[in-house]
């Protein structure tokens, strides 16, 4: 029934709408672009209402089409803002979502026994063709469903034009409205393990000082647990020294002893650590990670020379499914103005500043997720769990 | 449920477009300079749409209110006009969803920044505080900490019109303005006391600063600064573009503008300046031009950079040291790309090539063996195999045959072909048609181009080649009329590296700004007094008589009325610094010429002529002369001229004329009495006299009740 209203609904102001969800969408871009939007929760809740209006106005003839559309505008963020991958991450995460709902939908109609003998030919002759691509898929799919049969005939129905009961609208906006619930609340889940990882009078060292979850998880710490243990903060020179000092001085205000030490000093007073948490801003499927000031890579390598534990805390949407072959491509370079002063541009130095930093998958100990904690090593299992392989690149066709 | 939310939101994103005419932001570009610094090139395109970095000037001034949240925006357009109308027409700025309503306005007349203010308050655009911007600024500053500051001021001081953002520079003079200038500004509140242009650095003139003592009677401490960069981002109250109606002769925003508002007591309005350390700079000559895309490369302005990729088309990645390569380079295995390089899509690289510290643009065909350092490629060029470019500028759609060496500081102009085995010689600039003079150029018809033609075929085929089609465009003719005689200014305005040379450590400026300040504090007491001025008064005089005199008659002539006759006479007497007594000699020359042109025609009896003109244009005195001793200087003038002018009844003149203005009340009784006690008794003047004697007796024993009779009398 719903299904039904909602087409003819849609189709009545379509033009005016579809107009204006290309001026929001485009603004956005530019946002993106320009570096206006910050933060990968910020971009992660961002993406994901504009990706609710999108759904609201985009109109579609087969639930194909639909994920084609979406492809389309995840693609176009993604190329907005390379290294801000928290747009991609979220819409690859619907588009799974969305996924795993149609092979439910067509499921239950085989059950039923609709399927006609001509969608069977159909489906044979698909299976042929396209087989490798859809016979990759339940390979990696969740160690949950190992055992269960692998589904052959998927592809027929995303090509299927019949009026399928399930309104797949409202599938996608459900989606989006669990996912925004999910980010929202992920401190929660990553809070409830910080209790049980420091301990009393233990000395913490965290690089990444703008991370607002490392600073909740401390302050969760010291709150509930009534810990009492002393934290190490890097200054992060040029990028991250506001940061550090603002971050020092939120928990000093928890009566939580704070140290700034300079980024020199990470080697000689990493023996007395007893642990290194940092935040992440990305963590690819091999396990390693982009975290967003330089010199963290270096801490971590410094804790891994001294059998320092590193944890890294990271919320589910920080997982993507990309592996970074490239790290040059997934590292934001910054300006070089805050580094050295403007200098004659005939004999001056060059300045790369890198604003972020890939640390490697065997310089982290373990992820605190929101949904648990997890070795490096594991990442990818729970990576397959939310995302699709078909979607992992969104350029290019998809098939 | 789902579209409701949906509009909503829509109407969010929008919001920002409809929002009150009194809250809306807007923006002024003003995209000439009025300079011929970019010649040869920008006599083809207009300065803001040559290609820095692959992406056109305008953009980055675009960019930049983009990012500051200007609702509104308008582009001043004179040369070029239709160019940049077409541009931003097709623009993405042009689109729905363009962060600000952008519309061009097109001034083709104007000839300087002043022209084009006094043509916006005509338009009366402006509702509000507006940022003027110019449209060749490239910058990372936070403009709202800019407006934070502008606001506050605001609040304190109830005459600040305007903020001027400059951006500190360092001691290298290459990171400078090619426009040096001295601010002088209030320590605690930065207020700009006093502003002055400065020779160029690069000049071997020695510059000094000299202020008028009363300009620093109410400040305590002040700083004398000539490291910042002014990257004419402005923010101006909706004062401003009046103020340029009111003083005509203003053209330039700086000299004129500033330094007139600031040192005028009358206007007792305040400008302040806004000092950032972000980059903020202007490009304004070649030499600005290899400086900023340089450090634009280099990520000095981020977060505007290459890779952000802010036009449509555009597919820029970046790679470690400053590598940054768009979608479909063809590079040939052996080719190397070095740091600092950008290449367009579409280009092809050939074989041994090596690039370094350079900007490619697209579809260009780079053959192979080819060494290209430090240059400027723009798109759809063609360069040869075993070429040398060092430190030029290669325009679109160029052609460089094989083996061409172009040494430094060239610039190789639209669509300019080069033969074979050419070498141009350092800082050669070559346009595609001949460029003369700008002035000239329109003279230049008929025969005479085809003489001038030809012997530039003859030079020319030295520079590009039998093959070739170009022409040397000589700097030395149209290069700024800023009065660099030395020719240094030329050598300074190329893309060229001679200026190393003249290198002038900061060490020495500074230590010149502290003589001076001793040296002023010393002589605070004496009245600053301009030099030139004097000099030149002698010519200003007599200039202004014939050009007043010229003023006047044809507002007699043409009976304009009274206010415009006075607006004119007004900006003359400004624009050549004169006093007022010489404005009333030439009005009373002009009227007094008038009533004997009436009477050698015998239109009008003498008396009549006399009434006629005085009654009516008399009142032009009214604002010529305000104070008693002018209007006794204001009879005298009348008798010199009119005993000067030889008619036949001069007494009957003069005293038609003094009658007219008593009548009208501009003359007062007792302005005459003390004009008659103190009346030169020179014997030239007594047949002139005559009738004024009786009258002024008359006036002082005389009723009122007998004026008639006496008229009467007199008739």
């Amino acid at each position: 029934m719903s299904s039904q209203s909602m087409p003819s609904l849609v189709h009545n102001n379509n033009p005016h709408a579809v107009t204006e969800i290309e001026v929001s969408i485009d603004s956005f871009i530019a946002k993106l672009k320009r570096r206006q939007i910050s933060g990968s929760y910020i971009i992660a809740l961002e993406t994901l209402q504009l990706l609710k209006r999108f759904i609201s106005a985009v109109r579609w003839s087969n639930v194909n089409e639909l994920i084609a559309q979406i492809r389309e505008l995840g693609n176009r963020l993604e190329k907005a803002n390379p290294t801000a991958f928290g747009c991609g991450n979220v819409i690859k995460r619907i588009l799974a979502v969305l996924r795993d709902e149609i092979e439910e939908d067509m499921r239950e109609s085989i059950n039923a026994g609709s399927s006609t003998s001509a969608s069977a030919a159909n489906l044979n002759d698909r299976n042929s063709t396209i087989g490798n691509a859809t016979q990759a898929e339940p390979l990696i799919a969740s160690m949950f469903n190992l055992l269960q049969k692998p589904e052959q005939n998927s592809q027929d129905f995303y090509e299927s034009k019949s009026k399928t009961k399930t309104d797949f609208r409202q599938v996608v906006i459900q989606a989006i409205k669990d996912l925004i619930d999910e980010i929202k609340n992920i401190d929660d889940g990553i809070q409830q393990i910080a209790i049980d990882l420091i301990h009393d009078h233990e000395i913490l060292l965290t690089p990444t000082p703008e991370s607002k979850t490392v600073l909740k998880f401390l302050i969760r710490a010291r709150e509930r647990a009534n810990r009492t243990f002393t934290v190490l903060v890097t200054e992060g020179f040029p990028n991250n020294t506001q940061n550090a000092h603002d971050f020092a001085k939120k928990l000093a205000q928890h009566d939580i002893e704070t140290i700034i030490i300079p980024d020199s000093a990470v080697f000689a007073l990493m023996s007395r650590v007893g642990k290194v948490i940092i935040g992440t801003k990305t963590v690819f499927i091999n396990g390693g990670s982009i975290v967003s000031s330089a010199g963290v890579s270096s801490v971590c390598e410094c804790a891994r020379e001294f059998k320092t534990p590193v944890f890294a805390v990271a919320g589910l949407y920080k997982l993507s499914p990309l592996y970074p072959f490239n790290v040059e491509k997934f590292v934001e370079f910054g300006g070089s103005q805050h580094i050295l002063p403007r200098m004659d541009p005939r004999n001056r130095l060059d300045t790369i500043n890198k604003i972020t930093d890939y640390v490697p998958p065997e310089n982290i100990d373990i992820y605190i997720t929101n949904i648990g904690g997890f070795a490096p090593s594991f990442i990818y299992r729970i990576a397959w769990d939310n995302y699709k392989q078909i979607d992992v690149h969104l350029d290019g066709k998809q098939k | 449920m789902a579209p409701k939310k949906g509009s909503s939101g829509n109407s969010n994103s929008r919001g920002d477009r409809d929002v009150d005419v009194e809250d809306r932001f807007q923006a002024v570009v003003l995209t000439d300079s009025f300079e011929t610094r970019f010649m040869p090139l920008t006599a083809d395109k207009p300065r803001c749409l040559l290609p820095l970095a692959n992406v056109p000037l305008i953009e980055y001034t675009l960019e930049f209110l983009a990012t500051a949240g200007v609702n509104e925006v308008y582009l001043t357009c004179s040369s070029h006009a239709n160019q940049i109308d077409e541009y931003i027409e097709n623009s993405k700025w042009n689109l729905p969803w363009s962060p600000f309503k952008i519309s061009t306005i097109l001034s083709p007349e104007a000839r300087s920044v002043g022209d084009v203010m006094r043509d916006l308050d005509n338009r009366g655009i402006i509702t509000g505080d507006f940022i003027l911007v110019s449209g060749d600024v490239i910058t990372n500053i936070d403009i709202s900490k800019m407006i934070e500051f502008h606001r506050k001021m605001h609040a304190q001081d109830k005459d600040h019109i305007a903020t001027m953002c400059l951006s500190e520079a360092t001691e290298y003079y290459k990171t400078r303005t090619f426009e040096p200038a001295a601010f002088i500004l209030d320590k605690s509140t930065s207020r700009c006391i006093y502003y002055q242009d400065l020779p160029l650095i690069s000049s071997q003139e020695k510059g000094a600063v000299q202020i008028d003592p009363e300009l620093l009677e109410s400040v305590d401490e002040f700083t004398i600064r000539n490291d910042l960069i002014d990257c004419r981002i402005d923010i101006c109250t909706p004062h401003v573009p009046p103020i340029f109606q009111d003083n005509f002769d203003y053209q330039s925003l700086r000299t004129d503008f500033v330094r007139g508002v600031i040192s005028s007591d009358i206007l007792g309005k305040n400008i302040y300046a806004y000092i950032t350390s972000d980059y903020a700079t202007r490009v304004e000559s070649w030499q600005s031009y290899d400086t900023i895309s340089q450090d634009y490369i280099g990520r000095w302005c981020y977060p505007m950079v290459l890779d952000n990729n802010m036009q449509y088309d555009q597919t820029y990645s970046y790679e470690s040291r400053h590598i940054y390569k768009e979608n479909n380079v063809v590079l040939a295995q052996s080719c190397k790309i070095g740091k600092c390089t950008a290449i367009g899509s579409g280009t092809k690289i050939g074989e041994g090539t090596r690039i370094e510290n350079s900007i490619i643009g697209r579809n260009c065909q780079i053959s192979e063996n080819i060494v290209i350092k430090d240059s400027f490629i723009w798109d759809n060029t063609i360069i040869g195999d075993n070429s040398n470019i060092e430190h030029s500028i290669v325009a679109s759609h160029a052609k460089l045959g094989n083996s061409v060496t172009l040494n430094d500081g060239c610039i190789i102009g639209f669509n300019v072909i080069i033969d074979d085995n050419m070498e141009i010689p350092k800082g050669t600039k070559i346009s595609y048609k001949p460029i003369k003079n700008m002035g000239s150029s329109a003279f230049n018809l008929g025969g005479d181009e085809e003489d001038s033609e030809e012997e530039d075929l003859v030079e020319c085929s030295s520079f590009v080649g039998v093959n070739g089609i170009g022409y040397v465009y000589d700097s030395d003719t149209s290069d700024d009329d800023e009065e660099e005689s030395n020719g240094i200014h030329k050598v300074s305005n190329c893309l060229a590296h001679q200026i190393e040379e003249l290198y002038l450590s900061d060490a020495s400026i500074s230590s010149i700004t502290k003589r001076k300040k001793k040296k002023r504090t010393m002589s605070s007491n004496s009245m600053y007094t301009d030099r030139e001025d004097i000099e030149s008064e002698d010519e200003d005089e007599e200039d202004f008589e014939a050009e007043g005199l010229a003023t006047v008659e044809r507002a007699l002539e043409n009976n304009h009325d009274i206010d415009t006759a006075l607006l004119e006479l007004n900006t003359l007497r400004m624009s050549m610094n004169v006093t007022y007594h010489e404005v009333r000699t030439v009005t009373v020359m002009a009227l007094v010429r008038r009533v004997y042109h009436f009477i050698s025609t015998q239109t009008l009896g003498p008396k009549d002529a006399v009434h006629k003109v005085f009654n009516h244009w008399g009142n032009l005195f009214k604002r010529q002369a305000f104070e008693e001793s002018e209007f006794i200087d204001l009879m005298n003038i009348i008798m010199d001229v009119v005993e000067d002018t030889h008619f036949e009844k001069p007494d009957l003149i003069l005293f038609g004329a003094f009658t007219s203005l008593y009548d009208n009340d501009i003359l007062e009784e007792d302005v005459i009495y003390k004009w008659w006690d103190n009346v030169s008794d020179d014997p030239k003047y007594d047949n002139v006299k005559v009738l004024i004697a009786k009258w002024v007796e008359w006036l002082r024993t005389a009723d009122e009740e007998s004026s008639e009779e006496e008229s009467s009398e007199e008739e």
